[in-house]
C-alpha cells in the first residue's frame, strides 16, 4: 500500500494509459495531477489546477513540450513554469505563475509521484506486465477480503484471478475508494491476461459488496 | 438527407457526425427540442409518433432511431463503417449499437436530470451509468491488449460512433470518466478521426493543428 513508512512514492497510472503528447487525470495524496507526457516522451506532474482561474488542466492539452490549458490557452512547461499567455503574446510571463509539478518516474511501465526528492526511487516490479487501472469504491480491507490476500512487504497483494496469478498494487484514495493497478506475471500469454482482466471484475464487485454489507450492519 | 436536429442532443450529435466522417451531405432542420418542445408538435408527431429526435428523411424513408441513420449512412456512403462482413463481427457491431441505448437511457437520462432539469431518480441513472461505463473499460481494455483501440477491431464503425457522445458527454450527467484510462484512449482516437466534428462539450484535438502564429498589425 503507497505511500507508507518505507515509500512516500505512490503509483498513479501504467506508462501505457499516459502515450506521448497526452494529459490524464492522476491521484496522488498530496492533490490531484495533471500527468502528462511530452511529444519528446518526458513525463511529468503538474497541479491539475490552472493557477489562471482554476480550470483541471487533465482537461487540456499537450502540444510539442508544454502542456495547455483548454479555457484560455495559457500553457506551462515541465518545471511548471508559465510559457505563453495567448491574450497577451508580448508578455513574459512572470515566474510566479507556475503549476507547482511533483516528481515523477517509470519502472516497469508503473508511473510513480511524489512530492519531495526521495533518496530512495520506488520500487522496481520487474517481472510483472502491467495491465490495467481500476478504481474500486471500496476500502483495501475489503479488496485484499475480496482477493484473500493482503499486501506483502513489497506492497504487492498476490491472488488468484480467473484461475491466474495476478498482483495488486493498492493506494487508498479516501476511505471508501481503492485505485488498484492489476499486473500479471510477464510470461503470462494474451488469454491469461484477459482472464485475469475479465475476472478483476468479479474481484471488484465482490470487495464492492462486501464493503456495502459493512455499511448496513 | 434531411436531419430534424437539435445542437445539445448526442443522438442527434452521432448522426452528423458520422455524415461528416462519410463526406455525407445533410439539410439540417433545428427543431426547438428546449425550451419549445418542437418535438412534441404534431407536425413533428406526425413524422414520429415517439416524440423523440433525431428525425432522419430521405426521400420517402423515415427514419427515427439513431442506430438505423448510422447503418442507413454508412450502408449508403462508406460502407466499411460496417464492418468487414465477418458474421462474428456484424453480431458484435449490432451488439454494441443495443449497448449504446442502455447509454442513451443512462449516462443521457442523469444528463437530461442535471442539465435540463428533466424529473428523474439521479442517483440510480448515475449507477447504471457508471454500470454501463465499467463494462465498456473492460471491453476496450481487452481490445488494447489485442492491439486495437476501437469496439470491434482496429478500425472504427458505427458502433463506435453510436457509444462516444453519451460516454464523452457523462461528465454533464456528473458522472466523471477520470477512472477509465481505456476509455479515455478510445474517445481520443475517435476525436482524431479525419473529418470529425464538435459538438457544445465534445471538442477536437487542439494539438492536431499547430500552435496559432501571432498576430502581426
Amino acid at each position: 500500500m503507497f505511500p507508507n513508512n518505507w515509500c512516500k512514492w505512490t503509483p498513479v497510472a501504467l506508462s501505457a494509459d499516459v502515450p506521448a503528447g497526452t494529459v490524464i487525470p492522476a491521484w496522488t495524496p498530496t492533490g490531484d495531477v495533471a500527468l502528462w507526457r511530452s511529444q519528446s516522451g518526458q513525463l511529468s506532474a503538474s497541479s491539475d489546477r490552472c493557477p489562471h482561474r482554476g480550470m483541471r488542466l487533465s482537461h487540456g492539452f499537450v502540444r510539442g513540450e508544454a502542456l495547455a490549458c483548454i479555457y484560455h490557452g495559457w500553457s506551462y512547461g515541465r518545471d511548471g513554469a508559465c510559457l505563453r499567455i495567448p491574450a497577451h503574446p508580448d508578455l513574459q510571463p512572470p515566474a510566479s505563475i507556475n503549476t507547482r509539478n511533483q516528481i515523477t518516474t517509470e519502472r516497469e511501465g508503473i508511473v510513480w509521484v511524489v512530492n519531495e526528492a526521495q533518496d530512495e526511487p520506488p520500487p522496481s516490479f520487474d517481472g510483472y506486465w502491467p495491465l490495467r487501472s481500476m478504481t474500486f469504491q471500496a476500502s483495501i480491507a475489503a479488496l485484499e477480503a475480496a482477493a484473500g490476500a493482503k499486501a506483502d512487504i513489497s506492497g504487492l497483494i498476490r491472488c488468484t484471478l480467473g484461475g491466474e496469478t495476478a498482483f495488486l498494487l493498492a493506494v487508498t484514495k479516501g476511505e471508501a475508494e481503492t485505485i488498484v493497478h492489476v499486473l500479471a506475471d510477464k510470461n503470462a500469454s494474451l488469454a491469461q491476461r484477459i482472464a485475469i482482466s475479465q475476472a478483476g471484475e468479479q474481484l471488484r464487485r465482490d470487495a464492492e459488496s462486501a464493503d456495502a454489507l459493512e455499511g448496513a450492519n | 438527407m434531411k436531419l430534424y436536429d437539435y445542437i445539445l442532443s448526442p443522438s442527434c450529435y452521432k448522426v452528423r457526425l458520422l455524415a461528416a466522417l462519410t463526406g455525407t451531405q445533410l439539410t439540417l432542420r433545428p427543431v426547438d427540442f428546449h425550451p419549445g418542445g418542437e418535438h412534441l408538435s404534431p407536425a413533428l408527431l406526425a413524422l414520429n409518433p415517439a416524440g423523440s429526435i433525431p428525425i432522419l428523411e430521405d426521400g420517402e424513408l423515415v427514419l427515427t432511431e439513431s442506430s438505423a441513420m448510422l447503418v442507413y449512412i454508412a450502408a449508403k456512403a462508406a460502407p466499411e463503417w460496417l464492418g468487414s462482413g465477418d458474421p462474428a463481427e456484424s453480431a458484435q457491431i449490432q451488439q454494441w449499437l443495443s449497448f449504446s441505448h442502455r447509454l442513451t437511457a443512462s449516462l443521457g437520462g442523469a444528463r437530461l436530470v442535471e442539465m435540463l432539469l428533466r424529473p428523474g431518480d439521479l442517483a440510480a441513472l448515475q449507477a447504471s451509468g457508471v454500470k454501463a461505463l465499467r463494462e465498456l473499460e473492460a471491453a476496450l481494455a481487452v481490445q488494447r491488449m489485442k492491439g486495437d483501440i476501437f469496439l470491434t477491431g482496429s478500425k472504427p464503425t458505427v458502433a463506435d460512433i453510436a457509444c462516444f457522445p453519451y460516454v464523452a458527454l457523462a461528465p454533464d450527467g456528473s458522472i466523471a470518466l477520470d477512472p477509465y484510462p481505456s476509455i479515455r484512449l478510445w474517445l481520443r482516437a475517435v476525436r482524431a478521426l479525419d473529418g470529425f466534428i464538435e459538438m457544445p462539450g465534445i471538442h477536437r484535438l487542439h494539438e492536431l493543428k499547430p500552435e496559432p502564429a501571432k498576430e502581426t498589425a
